[in-house]
C-alpha cells in the first residue's frame, strides 16, 4: 500500500516552493527534477498505522494526487481542466457519480458554481 | 442543440441537448459545420471502451466558426473558421512543450480514472468516454473548446470543409503513422486496415517517397479506393487468402516490408481460425479488451530490423503478444495517439498547395439527424461505406 | 429506441456452443452425480458433438466455415431433443432420476438459448441503408472508382 505521492511541476524551485498553497494531510518536500524537467513535489502520508484507516487510506492518497494535479494544473496552464463530466474539475468523490459528457443546463452551472 | 449522444451499446441518438458555455477563461465555443463519424467511435459503438454513459455527446472530428471567446484567448475573433484538433492540450506541460500534445499532462479531469488503466494520464479527448475526461464531443450543433489558445487552426482559404475537415484527426493520423516509418525514398511500406485512416497513411507514404505501399484489407471496395485515390501500389484481400505474412513476403522478394503500419486497433476483424475463434470469445466474455490479430501479422511480417508503427487504438491487453519475434527480430515499435497539433500546420500547407485532397475518403455526406442509420452503415461496411460527413 | 428481434447474436451463441460443449465433455457428469454411468456418456457424446459442428459452421467463432448458421441451429434443436429422448427410448429413466433430468434440461436450456438466438447469424445489424442511401449527398462508387490519385508522389 503506496503511502507517496508525487507530481512534477515545469517552474523552477524556487517559484513552486513560493507558490505553494495545497492543504494536504503529509509531509511535503520539493526537489529539483533532472533536465529541463522543473520541480518534483513529494508527499508522504501521515499513516497511523491501524488497519482501519489503511482502508481509508487509498482514498486519501487518491485525495493527495487531486490536489498536486491541481496544483500543477494552476501554476502551469492558469486553470484546472473542466469537462462536462466533470464540472468542478477533477474530484475523487466525482469518481463514479459522473454526469453525462454532454454541456450543463442553466441550473446545473449554478449548482456547479460556474455562471 | 441537437447532437449525437451514446445511448448503450450499438446505439446512439440524435436528442436535444443545452447548448456549451464557456467555463475557463481559455475556452472557445465553435458553431459546428461539418463532422465525421470516426472508426474509433466503432469501439465506443460496440461497447468495449469503458466508463461510457449514456448521454455522452460523441465525436471528435469537427470544424466550423468561432462564435464565443474566453477573456484568455488572444489568437482567435468570433467568426473565424477553425479546425479543431481532437486530443485536448494545455500548452504549456513538458509533453506539450515537446509537441507530444496526445500526452498532455493537465488536460485530462479524470486523471485518477486513466492513471488506473495505463500507469498514467494521458490527454483529454473529444466524445471518447469518462477515460479521457468526459468531455462533450462534436457530433453536435455547437462544442466547448477547452484551450483554445493552443488546439484550433484557423483556416484562411476557400477549401470546402472536406478538404480541411480531416486535420482535425485522420489525416494528421495516418500521416504520423508513416511518418514513423522514417522514409527516406524507396522503402516498401505495408498497411493493414484500408479504413479512413489506413487511406491517409497510405497517401502519407506515398507523398513521403515510399516506393511500394501494400493495402491490406478484406474489402474488396476499400482496396480499390486504396489503388484507384490513395496511391496503394499493391493490395492485400485476406479474405481471399488468410496468410498475410506470405503474400508480404511475397511481394518483397521474401524480405518483408520495411515498415508496417498497423491502422487497424483493437477489433481486428481477421484471424487464423482456432487462434481468431479464442481471441474473438475471450473479447466477448470480456476476459480480454483488445482482438490484435492485426498486431500479430503485423509483427510477423515486418522484414528483421524494421519499424512497426501503430496509430490503431487500442484500449487494454491482449493475448499471445509476439514478443519473441519483436526481440529476436530486433524491431522499432513506435505508437501513440496522434500529436495532431504537431502535424496540423505542415499538413495544412500540403493541402493547399494540392500535394493532395483528403476529401477523396468521404464516401457519405448525411444531416446530423441520420447518425444511428449512418453508424450501422458504417459499422457493417455497407453500401461502400469509407467515411462519413455529418452536416448539423 | 433500438429493440434487437432476439438478443443473442452468432457470436454469443457460438461463445455458449463451446462452452456447453467443454462442460459436457469434462464435468457436468460429475457435477449432475452420473459419472460412470451410460448418462454420462451420452452427454459427453452430446457434448463432443455439439462443439465439433460448431467448429465448422459458417459464424463468427466457426474455424473451417462450411455449415450454415440456420442448419447449425436446427442441429442444436433436434440434438436437444434427441438428447432428451435418450433416456427413455433407451429405457434408463426407470433407474432413477438422475439418469434422465440432466439430459431433460440440458435440452430445455438448448431450446431457451435457440428462443433468444437471432438466426439471420450476421450480428443484430438494425440500420437502414435504404434511408442513407437516400439521404446520401454523395455518390460512394464514384469517390472509389472515379477521379484518379489525390495524392501527388514525392518528387
Amino acid at each position: 500500500m503506496s503511502n507517496h505521492a508525487a507530481i512534477t511541476v515545469n517552474r523552477s524551485r524556487e517559484e513552486v516552493e513560493r507558490l505553494w498553497n495545497a492543504e494536504v494531510n503529509g509531509t511535503v518536500t520539493f526537489a529539483d527534477a533532472p533536465g529541463d524537467r522543473g520541480t518534483e513535489i513529494h508527499v508522504e502520508l501521515n499513516r497511523s498505522g491501524n488497519p482501519v484507516s489503511k482502508l481509508l487510506s487509498t482514498k486519501a492518497l487518491a485525495k493527495v494526487k487531486d490536489e498536486l494535479r491541481r496544483f500543477k494544473q494552476r501554476v502551469e496552464t492558469g486553470e484546472i481542466p473542466r469537462s462536462d463530466a466533470t464540472p468542478e474539475g477533477e474530484r475523487v468523490e466525482r469518481k463514479f457519480k459522473q454526469r453525462p459528457a454532454q454541456p450543463l443546463a442553466e441550473g446545473e452551472l449554478e449548482k456547479a458554481g460556474l455562471s | 442543440m441537437k447532437a449525437t449522444v451514446w445511448s448503450g451499446r450499438n446505439t446512439v441518438q440524435v436528442e436535444n441537448v443545452p447548448d456549451p458555455k464557456i467555463l475557463n477563461d481559455r475556452d472557445a465555443i465553435v458553431r459546428i459545420t461539418s463532422t465525421a463519424i470516426c472508426g474509433s467511435d466503432l469501439h465506443l459503438y460496440d461497447g468495449y471502451v469503458p466508463t461510457m454513459k449514456k448521454g455522452d455527446i460523441l465525436g471528435h472530428e469537427f470544424m466550423g466558426e468561432v462564435v464565443e471567446v474566453g477573456r484568455g484567448v488572444d489568437n482567435l475573433q468570433v467568426g473565424d473558421r477553425v479546425v479543431v484538433p481532437f486530443p485536448i492540450a494545455c500548452g504549456n506541460c513538458w509533453a506539450c512543450r515537446h509537441e507530444l500534445y496526445s500526452l498532455c499532462e493537465n488536460s485530462n479531469p479524470n486523471a485518477g480514472l486513466a492513471e488506473k488503466m495505463f500507469g498514467h494520464p494521458t490527454a483529454g479527448i473529444f466524445g471518447y468516454s469518462h477515460l479521457t475526461g468526459g468531455y462533450a464531443g462534436g457530433q453536435a450543433e455547437f462544442a466547448r473548446v477547452p484551450y483554445a489558445d493552443v488546439g484550433p487552426l484557423k483556416l484562411d482559404d476557400d477549401l470546402s470543409d472536406e478538404q480541411v475537415l480531416f486535420l482535425s484527426d485522420i489525416f494528421p493520423t495516418g500521416f504520423m503513422g508513416a511518418d514513423f516509418c522514417e522514409i527516406t525514398g524507396g522503402e516498401v511500406i505495408a498497411v493493414f486496415g484500408a479504413g479512413p485512416v489506413g487511406q491517409f497513411a497510405i497517401a502519407s507514404a506515398v507523398m513521403l517517397g515510399a516506393e511500394r505501399v501494400i493495402a491490406i484489407d478484406q474489402y474488396d471496395y476499400r482496396l480499390q479506393m486504396a489503388r484507384n485515390r490513395a496511391g496503394a501500389t499493391d493490395v492485400i484481400n485476406f479474405a481471399e487468402d488468410a496468410d498475410v505474412v506470405e503474400q508480404l513476403k511475397a511481394l518483397t522478394g521474401g524480405r518483408g516490408p520495411d515498415a508496417v503500419i498497423d491502422a487497424v486497433g483493437m477489433e481486428a476483424a481477421h484471424g487464423h481460425g482456432a487462434l481468431h475463434a479464442v481471441d474473438r470469445v475471450k473479447q466477448a466474455t470480456r476476459m480480454q479488451s483488445e482482438r490484435g490479430h492485426a498486431l500479430r501479422d503485423a509483427i510477423l511480417a515486418c522484414r528483421p530490423g524494421g519499424i512497426v508503427s501503430i496509430i490503431g487504438v487500442y484500449g487494454g491487453l491482449m493475448d499471445k503478444f509476439p514478443t519473441g519475434a519483436l526481440m529476436n527480430k530486433g524491431l522499432t515499435v513506435k505508437a501513440g495517439q496522434c500529436h495532431v497539433q504537431h502535424y496540423i500546420k505542415p499538413l495544412y500547407e500540403r493541402i493547399r498547395n494540392g500535394d493532395i485532397d483528403p476529401s477523396f475518403v468521404v464516401t457519405h455526406r448525411l444531416e446530423l439527424g441520420k447518425a444511428p442509420d449512418a453508424y450501422e452503415t458504417f459499422k457493417h461496411k455497407l453500401d461502400e461505406c469509407v467515411k462519413v460527413v455529418l452536416k448539423p | 429506441m433500438h429493440m434487437p428481434p432476439r438478443p443473442v447474436d452468432a457470436t454469443l451463441h457460438g461463445v455458449v456452443d463451446y462452452q456447453a460443449g467443454a462442460l459436457l465433455t469434462t464435468v457436468l457428469p460429475k457435477l449432475a452425480g452420473i459419472e460412470g454411468t451410460r448418462a454420462a456418456r451420452q452427454i459427453r457424446t452430446a457434448g463432443a458433438f455439439h462443439a465439433g459442428y460448431s467448429t465448422v459452421t459458417d459464424y463468427p467463432l466457426g474455424i473451417v466455415k462450411l455449415l450454415p448458421f440456420k442448419a447449425h441451429l436446427a442441429l442444436d434443436a433436434v440434438g436437444a431433443v434427441a438428447l432428451a429422448a435418450t433416456p427413455f427410448i433407451t429405457g434408463q429413466f426407470k433407474e432413477g432420476r438422475r439418469q434422465w433430468l440432466p439430459h431433460v434440461a440440458l435440452c430445455l436450456f438448448e431450446l431457451a438459448s435457440l428462443a433468444m438466438t437471432d438466426p439471420t447469424g450476421r450480428g443484430d445489424f438494425h440500420g437502414d441503408v435504404d434511408a442513407v442511401r437516400e439521404a446520401n449527398l454523395e455518390d460512394p462508387h464514384r469517390k472509389i472508382y472515379d477521379g484518379g490519385p489525390a495524392v501527388v508522389r514525392a518528387a
